[in-house]
């Protein structure tokens, strides 16, 4: 038995009163790289663990393929799981480790040697077997782990924020080295991560999560590009948010809208949310245009330069308390603005969302 | 998977616990065992002490007449009377010597120290017999006094009781404080004394308060154990008789004993050491601050003065503590005629032990062993199971582990004789009954061992193990018990030096081919024989303490593990 798909049915999961996951339903297809994305606390560990079979969830059925496993003992369904704390046992080899899950299906010596190392060379522990855990450093028990879960063949690969407890340097490293390694055995992914750069870069879908909720199911690209709720487009990237007043059509799938500073002309996505309105665009999105150059735009007053060397940030100030990051690059011989002078901001119709605001 | 060929899925194995499950399959046995060995036994003490005046209607005419005859109630007294002494002196004793061992440069710490678990562990019996051989009537040293014109108090009766169990329980005290010391942080005495307070001042109002539950906690510890101690009472009583001296006599009389009378003092003794340790865990919640000292209270610089009346206190308690011992060794080693030692180097003790010593030996390193077995494997299975399996079955085992504290060993001795003198569990009289009863009274060492490591130990790693297809049954043997490894080593070793001069229990279960070296050194102590007692004596200290430098030097473990 090879990779299979998954399918999450209204799954829910109390805890007395409160709710740790509430009636999420995912459909992971075979082979998938799916990421759960979402902030502490939001219950991407509950699900994972729903789906290992650690916990039973209070309502809601998990389907590997067509089967229901619901019934099925956490040892017999199959998962490779890593964990957050690593998890490794520590009073094992590094090949003890990775043959565990081996021997407990009775497999034979030779078979068992076959398949651990050919795991050590994919992972390149290779000269490291008889190593205890403790003389391993983090990336190389996490890789140990990565090993023990994958070497199982299982039928879904279930990991729980594995790079959390890395270095920056490490964890870039490892990112890389996990997606190619799952790419090569196609064994569907199950990724739990609140680092939404990680996220981006290894998924192939993403579910972004908030107080046990799916607030989006969609390919990272989608996910950045055309975020669903105002949430996802607040947590996923940077956004200014800016109210908005609708002041009628522009055309088939425009709107013209009121801002403070100015106007704009929108692409509509969706229906156009009633009442009161948020816009979002993204620093990257907006240009910097001379004040009386025509056209549509927000005027304001350059309050702020951040030169951070490639890139520079400049903060405009809108007036009315109001502030629009805007993210430029930095090209040799152009000089720096100086603090003070004034700007019309430019967005294309197609970079401008347009949100109901968040009722706190 | 193209390079890969296929793994099947995990086994599934048949069998009673693949349909149950391995942990209910667990839990119920090991709920079977306690409850078999411990909670049936009491229950049954109870039935027999009511059963007497059953036919005459009033099931409780033998307590009627235990509070209405002076012989009796006078004997209750007697009891409270030698465990309220000890007790306070206890503290009085326990408190100061803890705080100068560890605030003072004292000398000799670390031999001060030893000392204190040695006096522990030491059976108390040993204790009583030696201060009989310096004090007694024909005792050394009092023939030395006499000699000179001074006439020393007699150690018998209830004064010579209370002395040994001050001696030989101050260090419940000692050791609750001295760890209670290492949990206060430095800073709070830095404050206190910032503001202006003198040491002793500091001591009475900001530490001795953060002390209380270790305190209260170390007298009420010396007070169970004062209360139910057999040997001491038989040995220094005489004529001043106390409860459990009582129940033995009543229960092993050879002219007829009156079983039901022992059950109904038996229940009476269980209801005295249930109240202190329910009174325990009630002062010791509602006075605990729960702190956590980040940088524990360090050792002052004192002047010389203090530093030396500090070491003088210290030493000279520690001295009274350790005379029987030494007198003990050392009088294994000297000629003897009964009780009449003679100041001539011999090695005939040792000799005259060697082929009597045999079985005893042998029963005594068997029964040990095994029950030592039993409880550091049923004991990690029970900490697992409150641990990781939260629940009220749970809860149910915990307060049955922790009930086994509260049962004296008598009592238990008297419950077991009750409950299996019968076919088909005829029991009594048997190795089997002794293995079991040290076995469920020694249980909580390996659980409480085993439970405080478990609290640390994620819950992943074991996840991992069940995650990677390994049911809980391999998952707890390959990794829990692992893991555990030193938790039970160190819960193992306490049990063996717990359980290997146990007296109380083996002198109500033992049959003569059953008896053990605490037994064999009790009967010649019974019968005047000094200086063998004192050479069996030395082979029982050698073998309680030698466990204890296991876990204190190869473990790493600090004394206070012992209370
Ligand atoms: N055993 C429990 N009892 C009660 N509430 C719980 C329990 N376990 C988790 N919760 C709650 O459920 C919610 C989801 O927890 P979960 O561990 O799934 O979060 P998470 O998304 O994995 O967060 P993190 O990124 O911090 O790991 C949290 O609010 C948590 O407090
Ligand atoms: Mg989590």
């Amino acid at each position: 038995m090879a990779s299979t798909s998954v399918r999450i049915d209204t799954v829910t999961k109390r805890y007395g009163d409160s709710i740790a996951v509430d009636g999420v339903s995912l459909a992971i297809a075979k082979g998938e790289f799916f990421t759960l994305l979402g902030s502490s606390g939001c219950g991407k560990t509950t699900l994972l663990r729903i789906v290992a079979g650690f916990l039973k969830q209070t309502g809601g059925r998990v389907l590997f393929g067509d089967t229901c496993i619901d019934d099925l003992a956490p040892q017999h369904r199959n998962t490779g799981m890593v964990f957050q704390s690593y998890a490794i046992f520590p009073h094992l080899s590094v090949v003890d480790n990775i043959a565990y899950g081996l021997r407990a299906r009775g497999l034979k010596a030779a078979e068992i040697k076959r398949k651990v190392d050919t795991y050590l060379e994919l992972t390149r522990l290779s000269h490291l077997g008889h190593r205890k855990p403790r003389e391993l450093s983090g990336g190389q028990q996490q890789r140990v782990v990565l090993a023990r879960a994958m070497v199982i063949e299982p039928d879904v690969l279930l990991m729980d924020e594995p790079l959390s407890n890395l270095d920056t340097e490490m964890r870039i490293h490892l990112r890389t080295e996990i997606r190619a390694l799952q790419r090569k055995i196609g064994v569907t992914t199950i990724y739990v991560t609140h680092d939404q750069e990680e996220a981006l870069l290894m998924s192939d879908r993403i579910a972004v999560m908030r107080g046990g909720r799916l607030e989006q199911v969609a390919s990272p690209h989608d996910i950045y590009n055309r975020p669903a709720t105002r949430f996802v487009a607040s947590f996923i990237g940077e956004n200014n948010f800016l109210p908005a007043v609708h002041r009628g059509e522009a055309g088939p799938g425009h709107v013209r809208l009121e801002l403070p500073g100015g106007q704009f002309t929108a692409k509509l996505r969706g229906d156009l949310p009633a009442g009161a309105l948020e816009a979002a665009f993204r620093p990257q999105d907006i240009e910097l245009c001379p004040p009386d150059g025509g056209g549509d735009g927000l005027v304001g007053t350059l309050a702020d330069i951040q030169f951070l060397g490639g890139t520079v940030r400049y903060a405009v100030d809108l007036g009315g308390g109001h502030l629009v990051q805007v993210a430029g690059s930095n090209r040799s011989g152009v000089a720096l603005p100086a603090i003070g002078t004034r700007y019309r901001l430019g967005v294309s119709p197609a970079a401008i969302a347009l949100f109901a605001p968040e009722v706190a | 998977m193209s390079a890969l060929t296929d793994t099947a899925g995990p086994p599934r194995r048949g069998g009673l616990a693949r349909h149950l499950g391995f942990w209910p399959v667990v839990t119920a046995i090991v709920f079977v065992l306690i409850a078999g060995l411990l909670l049936l036994p009491v229950a049954n003490i109870v039935g027999v002490s009511l059963s007497a005046g059953a036919k005459t209607g009033g099931v409780f005419e033998n307590y009627v007449s235990f509070f209405s005859e002076r012989f009796y109630y006078q004997t209750l007294l007697n009891s409270f009377w030698v465990s309220f002494w000890p007790m306070v002196f206890a503290v009085c004793l326990g408190v100061p010597a803890a705080y100068f061992v560890n605030r003072y440069e004292i000398w000799g710490r670390g031999f001060v120290r030893a000392a204190v678990v040695l006096t522990f562990v030491s059976p108390p019996f040993i204790g009583s017999y030696s201060w009989v051989v310096l004090f007694g009537r024909s005792g050394v040293l009092t023939q030395f006094f006499s000699s000179l014109g001074i006439p020393l108090p007699s150690i018998y009766g209830a004064p010579g009781i209370i002395f040994v169990f001050t001696l030989q329980f101050f260090p419940f005290v000692f050791l609750l404080v001295s760890s209670g010391l290492k949990s206060i942080d430095q800073s709070v005495e830095d404050a206190a004394r910032n503001l202006g307070s003198s040491e002793f001042r500091t001591f009475r109002t900001a530490i001795a308060p953060l002390l209380v539950p270790s305190i209260t906690t170390g007298a009420l510890l010396v007070f169970i154990a004062s209360f139910t101690d057999l040997g001491t009472p038989i040995i220094l009583g005489e004529r001043f008789r106390v409860l459990p001296v009582l129940i033995y006599g009543e229960f092993v009389n050879e002219f007829g004993g009156r079983p039901v009378l022992a059950s109904a003092l038996s229940v009476l003794l269980l209801l005295v050491t249930t109240a202190a340790l329910l009174l325990q865990r009630w002062l010791s919640a509602r006075f605990s601050h729960a702190t956590a000292a980040i940088r524990p209270l360090q050792v002052q610089e004192q002047p010389l003065g203090k530093r030396i009346a500090a070491t003088a206190f210290v030493f000279l308690l520690i001295g009274f503590a350790l005379l029987p011992l030494a007198n003990i060794v050392v009088s294994s080693f000297l000629k003897s005629n009964g009780p009449v030692l003679v100041a001539s180097f011999t090695l005939d003790n040792y000799a005259r032990i060697m082929d009597r010593l045999a079985l005893p030996l042998w029963n005594t390193l068997f029964y040990t062993t095994v029950a030592t077995l039993l409880c550091a494997l049923v004991g990690t299975a029970v900490a697992y199971i409150i641990v990781r399996r939260p629940g009220p079955v749970s809860s149910l085992l915990d307060t049955a582990v922790m009930f086994s504290y509260a049962v004296p060993g008598i009592v238990l001795g008297v419950g077991l004789v009750v409950t299996y003198h019968e076919p088909p569990f005829a029991l009594t009289g048997t190795a089997a009954i002794l293995i079991l009863a040290y076995f469920i009274r020694r249980l909580p060492f390996s659980v409480r061992s085993s439970v405080s490591m478990l609290q640390q130990i994620s819950r992943d790693t074991e996840d991992a193990s069940i995650n990677l297809g390994a049911g809980p049954g391999r998952t707890f043997l390959r990794i829990t018990v692992p893991l555990l490894a030193t938790a039970i080593l160190s819960g193992a070793l306490l049990t063996w030096s717990n359980t290997i001069r146990e007296l109380s229990a083996t002198l109500i279960l033992q049959s003569g081919t059953t008896a053990t070296v605490a037994i064999e050194i009790f009967n010649e102590v019974v019968n005047g024989n000094f200086g063998v007692a004192s050479a069996l004596g030395t082979v029982l200290i050698l073998l309680t303490f030698l466990p204890l430098v296991v876990l204190f030097t190869l473990l790493g473990k600090k004394e206070e593990a012992l209370v």
